[in-house]
């Protein structure tokens, strides 16, 4: 997860400071400030702001990224990707990755972390081998799903022989291969979801749960009403956070699969990276990049706006 | 309503035992105290009435029932929590409703029953509140009205006012009381505080180190204490206890005679409490002799401390702090010295090596005062 | 969730009847579960071991008959692993160092300076943290591109210098060191300019000592972000002695796909020292990670 991809965060801050507050250090200390945060403002300026800028430029443009000739071409690019079947095939195996990844490792999370939200000997081992997933790289990840899953000689189909399943083709497969780069980055995501909920399990006050028990309620209905809703912030970070790398997915499908068979796996990213590095469409991609950045930022109030009714903050 | 026993319940952590085969019986519509220092095991025992833990060994009876397999829900007990464990996201209507949805009351009566218990304790303005937006006086009434609203069997409380301040701990106190005259639920209530203890409950038990030191009324406590500890733990300030001898039938202390004790010589230990002391001039027979150390004026009285010496000659000086409670006004000079005089009936003896108060047998001698 | 959950912290010894075991039933839960969740990982270390022979047999060996240690060896040498650990640890470096510096100046002046437009600015910096690296990732090719041509080649295209600039400073990092610096109490910096210090020595000789639990978090973070990198790493870098781990151990994969236990072990030796990392300072990612959790 790159750092830049850390939209949740700045939503879920607290607000900016307000100048009552500033009263206190006296007065105005405007050239002092300034000199602070120039080298940081300037670094992100240039690497952070203006390409928003000139990516929006770009997206009306036709540019091959090595040619100076840039011809503008108005909203060309985004006529074209409206009527682009492999755009539309992208949005949907893009959909159909988010829909599954973004629940699957909330749950997977939920559940390893209710395991772990207790203390008994060695707990802490037991945690830390829970997060470490989080480590590990997405390059790694790849390869050792590729190995993991291999048709002829992977772990995974031996253990389904050993069943009795027959062997799979998974990620050789157009229709497995997708489900298969699900199961790869829950795996990978399941440290970090651990810990927030973790985190917000141990948030819970046991006394609450024993009120419950002493109010009649049974295990499963002392989960349901008293800590889900409590976990409610948590599983609201990790909807958004999980959305926007969910919608953001391109290592695992590189290395794995390079967007196959037969584009089976190509995700919006990758189509994108495709489409500006190896076909050098590069306004072409800009636009696709907005239209991405657009949903993510549609999907993200969506969720915040849902939150309002399913989120209880205490 | 209903009675409530313990039948030698002990409960074993590890290596601690945080309680020792308790014996107790609290009667139909009793409000029982259960009061100690931290660790001597009180809430252990609320929480193994509660069923929020299993007793290493031993029975816990409610209404003639044993209930060591039944979980907390099926008890028909009800607690509250000293941080009140509302549930926050809930509203005071919900946290009330809860126990009574749980065990499919019909919403007509959920309802009615709430509104019942919101005005009995004053909070029916608030039903719609969060707990977070409630003071802390509020959150306590309605952890109480979550509590009472089931009309449980028995009533635990744990420490239910020590996240109040002082003001309010008194009127809450009072609240209680009056509270349980009109719906008089077996409680048993447990608390480190010894003033709530004597002013609210039937009975006091007193509790040090997972065993039970004394049961009975606030009186006995008082009175006719059991041992050293009861002894020292209850009143405020605590009773002074100076070691002392039975000597040729006569109770000493630094040499002075106080009482006559038939018994054995033997050293003991002997109490009187701050408000039983009367200071006069050092040479006064029958007092113990005391250098004053310094005095606090409280306004209503002033307590004096000062020092007895209470050790052999020659031997290592042993020197016991002691407070009396003398009237307002009252000021000496530090270092002065003076004597104690008990007043009568007012000594208490306890066997020195075991704490244990030695037979009532002797009161007689009248000393000063 | 169950009865367990309701019992005091230290597991009872009660001394009912019924056969206990000697150790909380709840190991035989969580072993299985960590074991299933480490399992990708052993596995990847046990292949690492076997012969070409053993990991191309079906069903798979489990346990290698004679571990192969040399595969280690034979897949330093087979890539330029040292030099895609060289690499990545020179990035590495470079663009913590340069966060934690840039941002705590950065993150001081937003918390405590009171300065015309800073709350404008701020919010602009934030701004960016909402859009996703595609947008950005073309033009920042084109302006690295454009350094490499006028500045310098070390800062261009193929370079490490292409890697280290677009990261030097991040607007998360002044986010999340202008958060902490803010719980710093304001009384000791007035204390100090009271006796002297001048305004900026207030962060250097006050503040920045206070904050080093949150700079060891930021530090750790930026590592394992740096490190881990893919995407722009394979935008900008084609020349292998150039390369990052996970960019080089993807070529290392391409080149090798059937030889699993060399591919297995190049994977090993990349992921251990982020592995190190992350189990040294698993406090701060662990705090980092849930306290973002928790406060939203």
């Amino acid at each position: 997860m790159a750092v830049q991809d850390v939209a949740a965060a700045a939503e879920l801050s607290t607000p900016p400071p307000r100048p009552g507050r500033w009263r206190r250090l006296g007065r105005s200390e405007t050239a002092t400030g300034w000199l602070l945060v120039s080298p940081g403002a300037i670094l992100i300026g240039i690497f952070g702001l203006l390409p928003v800028l000139m990516a929006l430029k770009l997206s009306f443009q036709k540019s091959d990224l090595l040619t100076p000739d840039t011809p503008w071409v108005g909203t060309k690019n985004y006529r074209q990707l409206a009527d682009d079947p492999r755009f539309a095939e992208a949005i949907q195996h893009t959909i159909v990755y988010t829909a599954l990844f973004v629940p699957g490792t909330m749950l997977v999370g939920l559940l390893v972390a209710s395991a772990l939200n207790r203390s008994v000997r060695f707990i802490s081992v037991y945690r830390t081998a829970a997060y470490i997933t989080m480590a590990v790289s997405t390059i790694s990840e790849g390869i050792i799903f590729l190995w993991l899953t291999d048709k002829d000689y992977g772990l995974v189909n031996a253990t389904l022989n050993a069943v009795g399943i027959s062997s799979q083709p998974f990620l050789a497969s157009t229709s497995q291969a997708l489900f298969v780069i699900v199961v790869m980055t829950i795996w990978g995501w399941t440290g970090f979801a651990v810990i927030v909920y973790l985190a917000a399990l141990q948030g819970v006050p046991a006394e609450l749960h024993e009120a419950a028990a002493i109010d009649g309620a049974r295990p499963f209905t002392r989960f349901r009403t008293i800590t889900l809703p409590l976990l409610s912030p948590a599983s609201l970070f990790l909807l958004v956070w999980l959305t926007i790398n969910a919608l953001q997915l391109f290592d695992e499908v590189y290395l794995t699969t390079r967007g196959g068979p037969l584009h089976a796996t190509t995700v919006i990213v990758y189509y994108l990276w495709d489409q500006a590095f190896v076909q050098f469409n590069a306004g072409y991609a800009a636009a696709m990049a907005y239209v991405l950045f657009l949903a993510s930022v549609v999907l993200t109030a969506v969720q915040f706006r849902l939150a309002r009714k399913y989120v209880h903050y205490s | 309503m209903a009675e409530v026993e313990f039948r030698g319940v002990s409960r074993r952590f590890g290596d601690v035992q945080a309680l020792h085969g308790l014996d107790l019986v609290v009667a139909d519509g009793e409000f029982l105290i259960l009061v100690g220092p931290s660790g001597c095991g009180k809430s252990t025992a609320l929480r193994l009435l509660a069923g929020l833990d299993k007793p290493t060994s031993g029975e816990i009876l409610i209404a003639g029932r044993p209930v060591t397999g039944l979980g907390p829900g099926e008890r028909d007990i009800a607690m509250v929590f000293q941080n009140y464990a509302l549930y926050p996201h809930m509203s005071v209507f919900q946290n009330l409703a809860y126990g009574l949805r749980q065990r499919r009351t019909p919403r007509a009566e959920v309802h009615r029953r709430v509104r019942e218990t919101a005005v009995l304790l004053d909070i029916d303005e608030l039903l719609d509140r969060k707990p977070g937006q409630l003071s802390g006086g509020q959150r306590q009434r309605v952890a109480m009205g979550r509590a009472l609203v089931r009309r449980p069997q028995a009533f635990l409380l744990d420490e239910p006012l020590s996240n109040l301040d002082a003001k309010l701990r008194t009127q809450v106190r009072g609240d209680l009381k009056r509270l349980h005259r009109e719906v008089p639920v077996t409680s048993i209530y447990v608390t480190h505080d010894q003033v709530e203890a004597m002013t609210l409950g039937d009975r006091i038990c007193v509790m040090s180190d997972g065993e039970v030191q004394q049961i009975g009324s606030t009186d006995d406590i008082y009175n006719r204490p059991a041992n050293t500890f009861v002894a020292g733990f209850m009143g405020s300030p605590p009773m002074n206890l100076v070691p002392g001898e039975v000597r040729g039938g006569t109770i000493r202390v630094a040499g002075a005679a106080l009482t006559d004790f038939a018994s054995p010589d033997r050293p003991v230990t002997v109490g009187f409490r701050p408000e039983d002391l009367r200071i006069s001039g050092s040479s006064q027979a029958g007092a113990v002799p005391a250098r004053i150390d310094f005095c606090e004026p409280l306004g209503s009285h002033v307590l004096v401390h000062a020092l007895v010496d209470s050790g052999d000659p020659g031997a290592e000086e042993t020197v016991t702090h002691v407070i009396a409670q003398a009237p307002p006004g009252t000021t000496y000079d530090s270092g002065s010295r003076v004597g104690l005089g008990v007043a009568r009936g007012k000594t208490f003896v306890f066997d020195a090596e075991t704490g244990q108060a030695a037979p009532p047998t002797a009161r007689d001698r009248v000393t000063t005062a | 969730m169950t009865a367990a959950e309701l019992t005091t912290s230290v597991e009872p010894h009660p001394a009912s009847r019924r056969w206990r075991l000697p150790f909380s039933p709840w190991h035989l839960v969580l072993v299985p579960l960590t074991f299933l969740l480490v399992v990708p990982l052993l596995w990847m270390v046990v292949t690492s071991l076997e012969t070409q022979g053993e990991a191309n047999r079906f069903p798979p060996v489990l346990l290698p008959h004679d571990p192969r240690i040399a595969n280690y060896a034979d897949a330093w040498h087979t890539a330029p692993f040292g030099t895609f650990f060289l690499n990545s640890t020179l990035v590495a470096l470079a663009v913590v160092v340069s966060n934690l510096v840039v941002c705590s100046l950065a993150g001081y002046a937003f918390a405590r300076v009171r300065f015309l437009g800073s709350t404008a600015l701020f919010m602009t910096l934030m701004a960016t943290l909402m859009v996703p690296f595609q947008v950005t990732m073309i033009p920042v090719f084109l302006i690295v591109k454009w350094f490499g041509d006028n500045v310098s080649t070390y800062l261009g295209i193929d370079h490490l210098g292409a890697l280290m600039l677009p990261n030097l400073a991040t607007a998360f990092g002044i986010f999340f060191l202008r958060q902490f610096f803010q719980t710093v109490p304001v009384e000791l910096e007035e204390a100090a300019r009271v006796d002297g210090t001048s305004r900026v020595g207030v962060l250097f000789k006050i503040v920045l000592p206070l904050s080093m639990p949150a700079m060891s978090t930021l530090a750790a973070l930026t590592i394992l972000t740096s490190w881990n990198d893919f995407l722009w790493p394979l935008i900008v870098i084609t020349n292998t002695d150039q390369m990052t781990v996970p960019l080089g151990l993807s070529y290392f994969q391409g080149a090798h796909q059937t030889n699993w236990p060399l591919l297995m072990a190049g994977n090993v030796m990349s992921l251990v020292p982020m592995l190190v990392v992350f189990v040294v300072a698993q406090r701060y990612f662990v705090q980092s990670v849930a306290g973002t959790g928790l406060k939203g």
